[in-house]
This record gives C-alpha cells, structure tokens and sequence, in this order.
C-alpha cells in the first residue's frame, strides 16, 4: 500500500507543481470572465438610463401609479416613465435627449391596445415589455394587489407524476444552461486528466522504465497509483473551477438577483455526480489501454479522442431530447455508457424519470468502468514492454499474461 | 541455497521460440555469465526469471521460491532496455526508484547523495536526466540498481556506453559487492568482461543452451592440440606428430596431430636438448569458443 502512495504522490505532484498546469488552472476561469464579462461590460456601457414618456390620449391613465419596483441588480432598468401632457413637449424633451422615446397611448387603446412609439434610435425591448406591465398593471389599479401581481405573472407550472417524486418546473429555461455548463466542464475535466494518463502510461513506454517498474511493485498498486494520482489532477482542476464558478454565482446572483431560483435542486446534482463519476473512470481506464497499445503519444491522443467524441453526442440530439424525452432515442442515450453523463440529467430536466431507467443507467456505468479497468490493466501488463509494436485488442482478449 | 533455479523454460512469442527448455543454476556469492549472441533469447530468459514474463512451461526459483513483492525488494536490476524519467531531475528520479525499492525517505536520499558522489555526478543532481550525457545516464541507472543493497544483482550489458575509466570503476563495484557476499548474474556479449569477471557461466543460442559450467573448465574443454612455444634458438622442422607450425607473435603456434598428446611432445623437446622459454596449451579464448559454438550450432553436444 505504502508503494500505492508513492505513486500516486509522484504522479500528482509531477503535473501539479508544472507550470503547464497552473497554467491551464488559470486559463479556463480567465477564459470564462472574458467571454462572459466582455458582453456585460458593452452592455452596461451602451444600456441607455434615461427616462421614457408618455401621452395619454385615451385619459385611462391619468393618475397612474409607477410600477413597484422589486428588482434591485446591476441589469434591472427601472426606467422613469413621465407624464406629458402634449406631444409637442415630449419631442421638445426627446430633441434634448432629456428622454429616450415617448410612447402615445391612442384614444382608442382600450379597445384596439394601440401604442404608437416615438424615437431617435431603436429602444431596447425591456422597456418596451416594461411599459406594458406599466399600462396593465394601472388598467388593473382597481384589483387586489396581490390578485394584480398573479396576472401580471401568469401561472407557475409544476409538473408532477404519479411514480416519482421529481419536479418538472416549466418556468426555469436557464437550468439548462447549467446542465449545457456542466457538460462542457465534464469534457473538459475528461480530457485534461484523461489526457494527463494517458501520456504518463505512454511516456512509461517512451521512457523504457516498465521493467524497473516491475522489478519494484506489482503492476496492481502501480496502475492504481497512477489512475488515482492522475484523475486527482483532473479533480483538483475541477474543484478549483467549481470554486471559481462558486465565486462568480456569488457575483452573478447580487448582479441577476432573477438567477436565484433556478430550478437545480439537490437530486439533479446527486444524478449529475452518480454518471459523471463512473464515466470518469471510464474514460480514464480507456486512456491507459490507448496508452499502452500506441507506440507513441501523438498517436495515442488520437485515438483517445475517440472516447470522448461519444460523450457529446447527446449534444447534437439536445432538440430531440428535450422535446420528446421518454422516446426510445432518448431512453437509449441514458443507457447506452457513453452518452449518459449528459443525458441522463438533460432528461431529469425536462420529465420524470423512472426509477428503473436511473438505476439500469447507472449499473451500467459502473459494468462499463469496470470492464474498462479489466482492459486497461491487461493491455497494460501485454503492451508495455514491446516498444515500437502495436498490441492488438485480441490479443488483449485471448493472450494469458 | 540456490539463489537462482531455472528449470527447462520455455517461451513462445506467437510462432517464435524464444527460448527453448533452458536450464541453469545461479549459485550464492558468484558472478555468472549470461551470454548469447543478439537475439539470443537473454533478455527473454532473464525476464522471466524476473517474472516480468510467465513461461509457456517450466520452472523458475529465485531466492528460494516463487517471485513475491518483498523480494522485490531484495533484487536490483539493470535493464537492457535503461529508462530513467527522462523529464524530472535526476535526484528526484532517483529518489522515487530508490523508494519504490522500500528505502524510507531519508535513508534513500542519504545513500543516493554518496552514490551520487562515488558515481561523479553529485554537480549534476539538478539537471534533468535528458539533459545528461549516456554514459552519465548509464551511471545513474547503476545507482538504481545498487542504491537498496540487494542480494541479487542482475545486470544486462553493464559496461555498454562508459568509457575505459567508467567501465574499471564499474568493475571494480562488482568486485566489491561479490566480495560482500551479493550474487551477481551478467548478461553480455562482450566476452573479454565475461573472462575477467565471471565464475561460471551459461552461453544460449537460438533459445537453447550451447555451455553451460565453469569457466575455467569449458575453456579447457575447447582447448584442442594446440601449444604455443617459445624457443631460445629454432625449431627444427622435423619434430613428429607435428601438422602445421606457425608464427604466433614472437613464438610458435603448434597444430598436433589428434595421436599426439602435448605431453610428448614436450618430451621429444627436452630429449633433443631444445631450449624453452615458455611452453604452453594454448587455451582458446571466450571469444573464439564463443564464435565456434554459435556458428558451428550444436558444437557443445
């Protein structure tokens, strides 16, 4: 066991302590703040605060009442509406840029609901959703408050069924951004660290230290060391992003305080975590069979980018999947082990899963891991002494080491 | 007890016999000689005495019974193949081996640094191994091999890529760890290190074994009718059973004929009055029994 350690130590510390690596660390989160920082940066530089106006022709408005305001970010345009009482003085305040636009409530809006609008450049269309929640809310003046609020908001749908216990909540298209956001952090932990084994299982090849190595401890505690040391590279790497992403939520939520309720409740992340784990795994065990069949590195990642390629493949169905998500494309997806990890949970999203289906799903998985692991540590025992020769995978199957 | 066992191992690799119902003894405290010519199956036959491979059949005893992982730790192995982490500094590289050879942290990183200083490469400890010359690599993996003092010391071609220097410095290691009572198997071609150096030795060919016994006893087996002899005056021409003379550096190189023994012919010498300076069987080199065997297969049986 204590040999199990040094490997592991060794293997963690290698990529660790590389400036490569600080360097990847660094990158993605960097990366993350530009693409996402750069849009809010324009927009807050080019979001126009000024007031709007209005001109009540139809006198259904003459003592409106400004809207309650409840949203108080970075993003909430509580845009001033002002009261004119001639058209000629809201262009007079337009012509000194005092107000962006005025709105013209026509004689006849209660009957055809005609606006006409009047502005120098186009308006941003919150404002324009912002002024007909204005105009409702005050036609409804005579209604409860709280009778107002519910129709302004329409109604909030939770899907429930009669075998599951999970919510389908319709108002939260973000939650899929989140689970889009996950996959790509997935793939991009899998190939890192997947990446990471599979050039130290090639460049033991590479550096002909493979007889040394098994003069000194079995082939067990030494690939146990270097799948756990690698794969601890990739966890390190996505705890530390999930702590930057952590970080940015914090920011995010006092910026979007409408991000608060998202939808993601704690089964959806239990389920993300019971797929991606043993599909880590996988991957990773498939690496190091790459690793000890190839000859070389270059050829090693491109074969591995097979494995990978798999895994997104829910991504080009995403349309299909969330339309129809009990259809038997569907269903295949969430079982078939490469195509889970995203499946699986895109579909939690979207309908209520059987017990079944998470529970053959994930059994699975787990097989496939193991199968994986089966492969890998014999390709590993066969492959790697022949330098410059490939092994095949029969030989894998049939040859007794 | 018999530090190595082999018995009648085999291995295939596909359709090639790699090696071919080899059989030998290693015993405690000697120096012994693996020897082949390339592709000879040495490699193959010390790794499965290493249990890196399994044989298709045979047996193999290595320090009194199967491989285990603690004798592991008692066995230090050069490779033909040297590999030593080629992108870390070379007393990081160090110290993970010695380590994984069961040496606790301190004791590793003291015996490398006197290692390290015996071998000449103490200045060099930071440098990455790639950037060190071969001979330097060489040395290190030497290091390995001896840094957790094992009781047996296999080694495959020890003296390819140092200089003369190197080599004798090496030699002399060997020495001293036999001295100390440490087996020693060497696998090698070059057959002058082999008549230096070893007790006994096995010679494969093809797989199979050509020699195998002690050294001295198989040179003496190949030595045929042949004496070197050094007169003070000449040698008369006529001397019986006598088939070809011819100049051996200042000396005679005799070919006798199979019904004469050297002894007689020493005889007819010394009753002729003929003065000697030297008198000799001329014992053929290891070299030259070893290019008899392999190009003459099956000579030995």
């Amino acid at each position: 066991m204590t040999k199990f350690w040094l490997v592991f130590k060794h293997e963690y510390l290698r990529h660790v302590k590389r400036k490569r690596f600080i360097f990847a660390l660094l990158s993605i989160p960097l990366f993350m703040v530009f693409l996402m920082g750069v849009p809010i940066f324009a927009a807050l530089l080019s979001t126009d605060r000024r007031p709007v106006g209005y001109i009540d022709l139809s006198g259904l408005f003459t003592d409106a009442q400004p809207l309650s305001e409840n949203r108080n970010g970075l993003f909430s345009n509580n845009i001033k509406m002002l009261p004119f009482t001639a058209e000629s003085s809201a262009r007079e305040a337009l012509e000194q840029r005092d107000i962006q636009a005025y709105y013209i409530i026509q004689p006849d809006y209660l009957a055809s609901g005609s606006v006409r609008v009047v502005s120098e450049e186009a308006v941003d269309s919150s404002i324009h959703r912002r002024f007909s929640r204005f105009l409702l809310s005050n036609l409804m003046s005579a209604e409860d408050a709280s009778v107002r609020e519910r129709i302004l908001q329409g109604p909030q749908m939770i899907l429930r069924t009669l075998d599951s216990d999970q919510k389908v909540d319709s108002t939260h298209p973000l939650a899929f951004i989140v689970v889009l956001f996950s996959g790509v952090i997935f793939m991009l932990v899998i190939n890192t660290s997947g990446g990471y084994l599979l050039q130290a299982v090639v460049e033991e090849k590479e550096n002909r230290t493979m007889e040394i190595i098994l003069t000194s401890l079995s082939t067990d505690q030494f690939m146990a060391g270097k799948i756990f040391g690698n794969l601890s590279v990739g966890l390190t790497q996505m705890v530390f992003w999930l702590i930057m992403a952590g970080v940015t939520g914090f920011f995010a939520l006092r910026t979007f305080p409408d991000l608060a309720n998202l939808g993601i409740n704690f089964s959806f992340l239990v389920l993300m975590a019971a797929t991606f784990l043993p599909a880590f795994v996988m991957i990773a065990a498939l690496m190091t069979m790459v690793g000890a069949t190839a000859t070389e590195a270059r050829e090693a990642q491109q074969i591995a980018g097979l494995f990978t390629l798999p895994i997104v493949v829910p991504f080009w169905f995403i349309a299909v999947i969330m339309e129809t998500p009990n259809s038997a494309l569907s269903v295949g997806f969430s079982l078939f082990p490469f195509t889970a990890p995203l499946t699986l949970p895109l579909r939690s999203m979207v309908t209520n899963l059987p017990a079944w289906q998470i529970a053959l799903s994930l059994g699975l998985l787990v097989l496939a891991a193991a199968g994986a692991i089966w492969l890998a540590s014999r390709a590993f025992r066969l492959g790697m002494l022949r330098y410059g020769k490939k092994l095949s995978l029969a030989e894998i199957f049939r040859t007794r080491s | 007890m018999t530090t190595i066992k082999v018995r009648e191992i085999t291995k295939k690799f596909g359709s090639q016999l790699a090696v071919n119902k080899v059989s030998f003894d290693v015993e405690p405290g000697e120096i012994f000689g693996l020897l082949g010519p390339n592709g000879a199956g040495k490699t193959t036959t010390i790794r499965t005495i290493l249990d890196i491979f399994k044989p298709d059949s045979g047996e193999v005893d290595i320090l009194g019974g199967k491989m285990t992982e603690e004798k592991k730790n008692w066995i230090g192995y050069l490779p033909e193949e040297r590999g030593l982490y080629q992108d870390i500094n070379l007393e990081i590289c160090l110290n993970y081996l010695a380590r994984l050879k069961n040496l606790d942290a301190a004791e590793a990183s003291q015996r490398i640094n006197s290692m390290l200083k015996r071998f000449d490469l103490y200045d060099h400890r930071k440098k990455k191994v790639k950037e060190m010359s071969k001979g330097m690599q060489q040395k290190a993996q030497l290091i390995i091999t001896l840094v957790h003092d094992p009781k047996l010391i296999i080694i495959d071609e020890p003296f390819s890529a140092l200089d003369p220097v190197n080599t004798q410095m090496v030699k002399d290691l060997l020495r001293e760890e036999r001295d100390k009572g440490k087996t020693i198997v060497m696998c090698t071609h070059q057959m002058h290190q082999v008549e230096e150096l070893c007790d006994r030795l096995v010679l494969i060919n093809q797989g199979a074994v050509m020699l195998y016994g002690d050294l001295d006893k198989i040179r003496r087996g190949y030595s045929g009718q042949d004496v070197i002899i050094h007169p003070l005056g000449g040698l008369p021409a006529d001397l019986p059973g006598v088939e070809k003379i011819e100049p051996f550096n200042s000396s005679f190189r005799i070919h006798l004929n199979p019904q004469v023994s050297p002894q007689q012919l020493l005889k007819t010498l010394v009753e002729r009055g003929i003065t000697l300076e030297r008198f000799e069987i001329a014992i053929p080199t290891l070299d030259e029994i070893f290019i008899q065997v392999v190009t003459s297969k099956g000579a030995a049986q």
